[in-house]
């Protein structure tokens, strides 16, 4: 499956909607397998979002996006794992391995708004939309 | 006489005072040490943001904050290395739940007892009040993405809340660049359904076979190089508005099968043995004429009527020239913000020839000349040089001022017929809604050389003629 990680600084993207860099990886039987950088346009979202259709990507892990392009990007095929916070080499670890969406690589705040997948398959169904992490002694 | 003494002031007391100002400002508040990190965030910043305090604090400001300047602009940073304030830069952030908030910045060193910096502090204001004023301002002439103060537009502005609101299968009809996407889109926004997802596809752009595949989707094994399952539109719009464009173009063998699914809500991916139900709302569009196509066998009768259960035709730009300036402006506010330019508008001269203009390509064909000037120009007010050669070619001849008068009074009179039509040739109402007196009106009517409807418009309002037998 092909994976597209938005990129700044060596860490995921805070902002979806204006990001400039995708990392795309395509990954085999939890393997990475190839890995390459895109530059994506950071002003214009359709064409971002059509750019990642265009590429094949199955599922974007991101920063922070609007509900529109969350949407749009959902109606075109593509997975969407947003809200994600941290170094890049440490999402991917987590996406290969299954546990993304995870409170340690989440945007603080934020509902982890989708299942669990592995490689396309959902591992998880402990939490239903709108229901987020929470730390222990909330 | 005994000297009153002044009770003793707690020491602390400069710091609790701070801290309630924070706690009780409305403008959020949030600090960061060299490493980016939050120091301190107060309560309004925890409501712009949604995100509470104690998750705040200790991480990285550009995931807590999600401001569109962060990776570009950080106004603080900005401030950091120069040490220079930001004042009320606008910009905007996405809270927990994906909304944008747009927000004014300011930014200002932070620096301990001894002066030395320390970090920065940002405030931040929501500006999603104002910026709903404005939208209010402009929803008088605004549904979803469509502008229009014209009155055939308005008439079917009005009717698309309660067109949204019914499941019924909706047919749009109209020439090309008329907006019957948009239309569509402002339908789905407006319906139960708005929720899930406007999912379209152009009928016409894609072979009948690979049409059917993308539409209702296909089993692995269903046909040489299908190696794993594919979803259709009709899945991937589930829950949502399925648009069907350029409906005219669909082959006869597909129309059968889009019969099927409009009577039934039922449909078979290609190679599959179950039935899948079809949880969508249909819109279609075509610039065709679908009712001469039946006639000539072209287009089947039954997903004719199947499909054109609410018809909206949607009015041609030259039927709507009063519409021109609001869709520049539009145009040119969206061409500013996506392409970082300052345009400020268009010349009169550019004004009237966009509006004497015909627009074969309706909307888009406009939106275009707007694109095309917007790459010649950076700031400033569009000119005539700015637009494309072929829409100003007398003027390219060289002769200067006589054609560009010529098409500024073919705007004038074009404007002029329309709002007598419109108002049923009432001459009085006619120069109100033109902005001027009934004597310039006529006078204008004379050197342009009109003629005047016969019907002056005033018996068929009157109540005493109503009764005159």
């Amino acid at each position: 499956m092909r994976v597209a990680l938005t990129v700044w600084d060596g860490r995921i993207s805070p902002v979806f909607d204006v990001c400039r860099e995708a990392l795309i990886v395509s990954v085999e039987k939890g393997v990475v397998v190839a890995l390459s950088r895109e530059i994506v346009d950071p002003v214009n979202a359709l064409l971002k979002i059509q750019r990642l259709v265009e590429l094949e990507v199955e599922t974007l892990i991101c920063g922070a996006i609007s509900e529109p392009l969350h949407r749009e990007l959902t109606s075109r095929g593509v997975r969407v794992v947003g809200f994600v916070a941290g170094e890049i080499e440490a999402v991917m670890k987590a996406f290969v391995a299954g546990r993304l969406p995870a409170p340690e690589l989440s945007m603080p705040g934020c509902c982890t708004r989708q299942r669990r997948f592995h490689g396309g398959r959902e591992l998880s169904a402990g939490r239903a939309r709108g229901q987020g992490w929470r730390r222990k002694g909330r | 006489m005994t000297e009153r003494r002044k009770p003793p002031i707690d020491p602390r007391l400069p710091e609790i005072a701070t801290d309630s100002i924070l706690e009780s400002i409305s403008d959020g508040v949030f600090t960061v040490d060299g490493q980016w990190r939050v120091s301190s965030f107060n309560r309004a910043a925890e409501q712009i943001t949604g995100v509470p305090r104690e998750d705040a604090i200790g991480r990285r400001c550009s995931d807590v904050f999600r401001a569109s300047m962060c990776e570009t602009e950080c106004a603080l940073r900005h401030t950091m290395e120069t040490g220079a304030t930001v004042v009320n830069k606008t910009t905007f952030i996405i809270n927990a739940a994906g909304t944008r908030i747009p927000i004014s910045v300011s930014t200002a060193l932070l620096r301990d007892a001894h002066g030395a910096v320390v970090g920065g502090a940002e405030t931040f204001r929501d500006l999603s009040l104002i910026e709903e004023l404005r939208k209010e301002i402009r929803g008088r002439y605004q549904v979803g993405d469509i502008f229009s103060r014209s009155a055939s537009m308005r008439r079917l502005l009005e009717v698309l809340p309660r067109i949204a609101e019914s499941e019924s299968t909706i047919l749009l009809q109209g020439e090309t660049g008329t907006g019957k996407e948009l239309v569509a889109r402002a339908i789905h926004g407006l319906s139960p359904r708005r929720e899930g997802p406007f999912v379209a596809v152009n009928c016409g752009a894609l072979p009948d076979t690979l049409l059917e595949s993308e539409l209702f989707g296909y089993k692995a094994g269903a046909f040489t190089g299908a190696n794993k399952d594919k979803l259709g539109r009709f899945a991937l719009a589930r829950g949502g508005t399925l648009f069907l464009d350029e409906i005219g173009e669909v082959s006869p063998a597909l129309q059968v099968r889009l019969l099927r699914v409009l009577q039934e809500k039922q449909y078979e991916p290609l190679g599959a043995t179950r039935t899948e139900e079809a949880n969508v709302r249909i819109v279609t569009a075509t610039n065709r004429d679908l009712a001469q196509q039946v006639e000539s066998g072209a287009f089947r009768q039954d997903l004719y009527y199947r499909i054109k259960v609410m018809k909206l035709e949607l009015p041609p730009l030259r039927h709507r020239r009063e519409d021109i300036p609001l869709l520049v402006q539009h145009f040119i506010t969206v061409f500013n913000a996506v392409q970082n330019k300052r345009v400020t508008g268009v010349s009169p001269e550019v004004l009237g020839v966009l509006t004497a203009h015909d627009y074969p390509g309706n909307v888009r064909e406009l939106q275009n000349m707007i694109e095309h000037a917007f790459v010649l120009l950076h700031e400033g007010q569009i000119e005539l040089d700015h637009l494309p050669s072929d829409v100003v070619p007398a003027l390219r001849k060289g002769t200067g001022h006589f054609e560009l008068a010529e098409s500024i009074s073919a705007a004038e009179a074009q404007a002029i017929r329309e709002t007598l039509e419109r108002c049923g040739g009432n001459r009085l109402e006619a120069a109100k809604a033109l902005g001027m007196h009934k004597s310039t009106l006529f006078r204008k009517v004379r050197r342009l050389g009109l003629e005047l409807p016969q019907q002056d418009g005033r018996t068929r309002r009157s109540p005493r003629a109503k009764e005159t037998p």
